[in-house]
């Protein structure tokens, strides 16, 4: 729900770059928001009453026409203390963890966000704000709540949260008070996979060829899907049947040591190969091999299973740029 | 784009709106109400959007009764009418979360244009639950994931209304108020009844019949009898036969000086708005109030239009001589007549001043006719083009304007200077108040002469009237169309001695209060007339505890629900840190005890025994009773370190 930003808002927004605002600096978890960083600024809502509160108190003060005064007054103070409800409502709240899972650049990340609050205050309606995404959240008293946003990714490597913004309307609407979170939590975002890449290379040694035994008549058994996964692997009937994704896994009868080569690529761009190798991990972990890569300046043994297709990712992911090598 | 409002929400906003709109929509005029709530039912059932046309042409129409309501005059009554109808008109496009936060804070203005019109308690106690709905209605569209229970709402925004109490208090008495206003009060088209500029004996008049309050006063001191209770407003100087109406240019001269000849009476009157300049005073006035200034005609007058509730004190003695004799321009206006008009008055008049010229005789002459001959009735006969001639001689019916024009002119025809004075007369007394209400229909007329040497002396025909020829009064007439005033005078009064007294009491506390009284304010601390920046600075003192004191019950709304023995343990853990040795906050209880014994090895066995009983229950399972668990937190909390020698 992208709700469009009123002009306060964007306003805040702006005044988030300033040196002054809080936090200065990314933090360790866990963050705790105190008074010192909450900031509240009138909704367009709040001006218009501010200003109709206003009138009516111009009014009254002419006629010196007292119930009206009253009235004026009376409104006055529960906007007024509106703010301070809101102020409260933030005051105490505590980002403890943030975690994710690594997606392939070009996914979208879903952020896991666990918060709790001090005191024994019901904390409803609040509204979390990572890029554009919102995502509203209640956090009772003594309860701990994970919020799970997903946040755009681009790029491989590591990423930086950013700025999220923990922010409420409540009680009347009439200002949001926000606060900026800055964790210095960095994640992790594979490289994007190379959609047509050529089928893993051929494996160490003599033998059979690995293409004939990963693609083999019978099928293994079936697993659920996971990201990356050819289509054409996909068992549609069987989903169908089981009402979620299955995926053919072959068997692997014999498992060779797959080497893949970075200097092995053809010629082809930095990034290109990047996706290449990417893919081929992928592969190489679904038919099972064990697979080995060499890297420039770096070398993962022969391994397989999700660790070692993680250490192989992640190798991939934090691999310098091409300016960056040429510089270096 | 706008986000659309779910059906029940925007059920909320329309019932808040509603009540908000209730005290404005209880002011118009019958029918304009019927068709505005009926505009605004309609507008409330259609659920989706009318096309631009449409709306426009309700837009159009509702002005346009609007305007026919009120004779098409403009006026504060308009205006409020006028903003009625626009917010009958808006649920046709609320539609979205943004329609209906616009929706809830014009309907705002609501009970504020009501108290234009209206500053009684009514329409306060109506505006209350307006306002807590309001705020009900705008947490309910902030967004949240769960929806709160109505009860959960309604508490909320009843706690929310007792917070903001303290603050609106203190800005109520401590707000800097504006001494003289910056532009008059918009004038209502349709204007109030009351006492005017103008007296037409044969006509018959709303105000007769008008239960609306006109003035309550309170004497300071003696209390005058009830039949000397003439109070004195506007004195009507010219008659054209038909009307009385007042000398303005005679009401341009220097005030008379007055010499009492009785001892004066103080008083206190609380008059009610009545878009005129002129003040009510007990007959005779002394002194004019701080706010007002005598005319020519002895009448008191403001500088602006009374429209809001006023008080002012007054003081008064039944019996004055003037000192400066009729000036001759005075003279003549109060001895002129229509020529040609009434001839048997004034052939009357002639006859009876050759018998005895002495305006004192003429006068009990005339009165003792009345009493002889004369009824009174509010439903007097209709008169012809020689009023005075008819009442005196064929009907002998009528009421204060007829006997105090006659006199006046039988008066005048005799050569005695004569006027007509209006205000009113008698009074209910309240007991619980202590003080005496006049309605407006006890508006009353009587005739002043002027007696050479000394002066304007008040004479009241009406009274005159032999009681058992008192035929038709206000109060039957009411009886017999059944109103409650009718029932008022009997069984109810009670009732409405109290209903009164609250009023009363609500006038004095709120309405009265202005710039003046809050000068005053600030007099228990010794400062005589408040300066504005002592104002100001009493305003932000109190601003501030309002806020600490809202702060508090905002921080206190937050109770330490850990358990008590928890609780104890962290009071005990507090008293400790006075060794000099706090507990640091990753510190298990047992590890700082041990640290606490070999830093001050001379503390009691007791702190240890008591740390390692609640080391033991907190973090070793060990199960306590009920009692045993009792004990432990009251020895915990009762543990002083005072109590204990320390070394060094």
């Amino acid at each position: 729900m992208a709700a469009v930003r009123d002009g306060v808002e964007r306003f805040g927004d702006r005044m988030a770059a300033l040196a002054l605002v809080r936090p200065k600096q990314p933090e360790a978890l866990p963050v705790q928001i105190n008074r010192r960083r909450i900031y509240v600024l009138p909704t367009g809502f709040g001006l218009f009453v501010t200003l109709l509160i206003f009138t009516m108190l111009i009014g009254g003060l002419n006629y010196n026409n007292n119930p009206a005064l009253l009235l004026v007054f009376f409104l006055a103070a529960i906007a007024n203390n509106s703010l301070v409800r809101g102020h409260l409502l933030l005051s105490g709240v505590r980002l403890k963890a943030l975690h994710a899972e690594p997606v392939f650049a070009g996914l979208p990340m879903t952020l896991r966000l666990r918060f709790d609050a001090d005191g024994s205050r019901d904390r409803l309606g609040l509204e979390l704000l990572c890029g554009e995404v919102r995502c509203i959240f209640d956090l009772p008293a003594a309860e701990e709540t994970e919020v799970a946003v997903d946040a755009p990714t681009s790029r491989r490597g590591w990423m930086n949260v950013g700025r999220l913004r923990v922010s409420t309307l409540r009680p009347l609407g009439l200002a949001r008070s926000w606060s900026w979170l800055r964790p210095d939590t960095r994640l992790l975002v594979y490289p994007t996979l190379d959609n047509d890449a050529p089928p893993l290379p051929e494996a160490l040694g003599d033998g059979d060829s690995p293409r004939s035994r990963s693609h083999g008549e019978q099928p293994h058994h079936l697993r659920d899907y996971r990201d990356g996964d050819m289509p054409r692997q996909i068992a549609w009937k069987a989903s169908a049947r089981a009402d979620r994704l299955l995926v053919r896994e072959y068997e692997a009868a014999v498992a060779r040591d797959v080497e893949l080569d970075w200097f092995a690529l053809p010629a082809m761009p930095h990034e290109a190969k990047i996706r290449r190798l990417a893919r081929w991990v992928v592969e190489a972990e679904r038919s099972g091999s064990r697979y080995a890569m060499r890297l420039p300046e770096q070398r993962l043994l022969p391994g397989c299973g999700p660790e070692h297709r993680h250490a192989c990712l992640r190798a991939l992911a934090l691999m310098p740029g091409d300016s960056e090598r040429h510089d270096g | 784009m706008a986000d659309t409002l779910d059906p029940g929400l925007r059920r909320w906003c329309l019932l808040a709106a509603a009540a908000s709109m209730l005290p404005l929509w209880l002011q118009l005029p019958a029918w304009l109400a019927a068709v505005l709530a009926a505009t605004g039912l309609l507008a409330a059932m259609i659920q989706r959007r009318l096309p631009a046309a449409l709306r426009l042409l309700l837009t159009l129409m509702l002005g346009g009764l609007v305007m026919a309501a009120y004779n098409f005059g403009i006026g504060r009554d308009t205006g409020c009418a006028g903003l009625l109808a626009m917010l009958v008109l808006k649920p046709f496009e609320t539609f979205s979360t943004r329609d209906a936060r616009s929706l809830l804070g014009f309907s705002l203005f609501a009970p504020f244009a009501a108290f234009l019109q209206d500053q009684g308690p009514l329409v306060w106690s109506l505006s209350l639950p307006a306002i807590l709905l309001n705020t009900m209605a705008m947490a309910m569209l902030t967004p949240g994931t769960s929806t709160p229970t109505l009860s959960w709402h309604a508490r909320q925004a009843g706690f929310a209304a007792l917070l903001a109490l303290p603050m609106a208090l203190a800005g109520f008495w401590l707000f800097p108020r504006l001494g003289s206003p910056l532009w008059g009060l918009p004038q209502n088209s349709k204007a109030h009844m009351g006492l005017g500029d103008r007296m037409t004996p044969n006509e018959w008049l709303d105000v007769l019949v008008d239960d609306a309050p006109a003035l309550r006063a309170r004497f300071l001191g003696r209390t005058p009898p009830r039949e000397d209770m003439y109070w004195r407003g506007p004195t009507l100087m010219d008659f054209d036969g038909q009307a009385w109406t007042r000398d303005l240019a005679l009401e341009q001269r220097p005030a008379p000086t007055l010499r009492p000849l009785a001892p004066t009476v103080r008083y206190e009157v609380t008059l009610e708005p009545t878009e005129r300049n002129d003040l009510v005073l007990l007959d005779l006035p002394v002194t004019a109030p701080p706010i007002g200034t005598f005319d020519g005609d002895l009448t008191a007058v403001t500088a602006e239009p009374i429209n809001n509730l006023i008080r002012y004190v007054g003081s008064s003695s039944p019996k004055m001589s003037y000192v400066q004799p009729l000036d001759g321009w005075s003279r003549r206006s109060a001895l002129a007549l229509p020529p040609g008009l009434n001839p048997r008055t004034r052939a009357l008049a002639a006859q009876w001043r050759s018998e005895n010229p002495d305006p004192r005789a003429l006068t009990l002459r005339f009165l003792q006719w009345i009493r002889r001959d004369f009824s009174y009735t509010i439903s007097a006969p209709p008169v012809g083009i020689n009023a005075t001639d008819d009442f005196l001689f064929e009907t002998h019916q009528g009421f204060c304007q007829h006997f105090s024009s006659a006199l006046a002119v039988f008066m005048r025809a005799a050569g005695v200077p004569a006027r007509v004075v209006t205000g009113y007369a008698g009074g209910h007394y309240n007991g619980l108040g202590d003080y005496w209400l006049l309605y407006r229909k006890d508006a009353h007329a009587w005739t002043e002469i002027w007696l050479d040497g000394r002066g304007w002396v008040r004479i009241d025909p009406t009274a005159a009237v032999a009681p058992d020829r008192i035929l038709d009064t206000v109060d039957d007439l009411q009886a017999r169309q059944g109103g409650i005033a009718g029932l008022a005078g009997g069984v109810l009064s009670p009732m409405f001695e109290t209903s009164d007294f609250l009023r009363n009491a609500w006038n004095q506390m709120v309405l009265g209060f202005d710039a003046a009284r809050q000068k005053s304010l600030l007099r228990p601390l010794g400062i005589q007339e408040a300066e504005n920046w002592q104002l100001v600075l009493a305003f932000s003192i109190g601003a501030v505890l309002a806020l600490a004191m809202t702060l508090w019950l905002l921080l206190h709304e937050q109770r330490d629900n850990s358990d008590p023995l928890v609780r104890a343990w962290r009071r005990f853990a507090r008293e400790l840190a006075g060794t000099g040795y706090g507990k640091l906050s990753h510190e298990p209880p047992l590890r700082y005890l041990d640290r606490l014994a070999g830093l001050q090895p001379d503390l009691p066995p007791i702190v240890f025994e008591l740390g390692r009983n609640y080391a033991d229950w907190r973090y070793a399972g060990l199960q306590l009773g009920d009692d045993e668990k009792t004990a432990l937190t009251r020895r915990l909390k009762r543990f002083r370190l005072r109590s204990v020698k320390l070394a060094g």
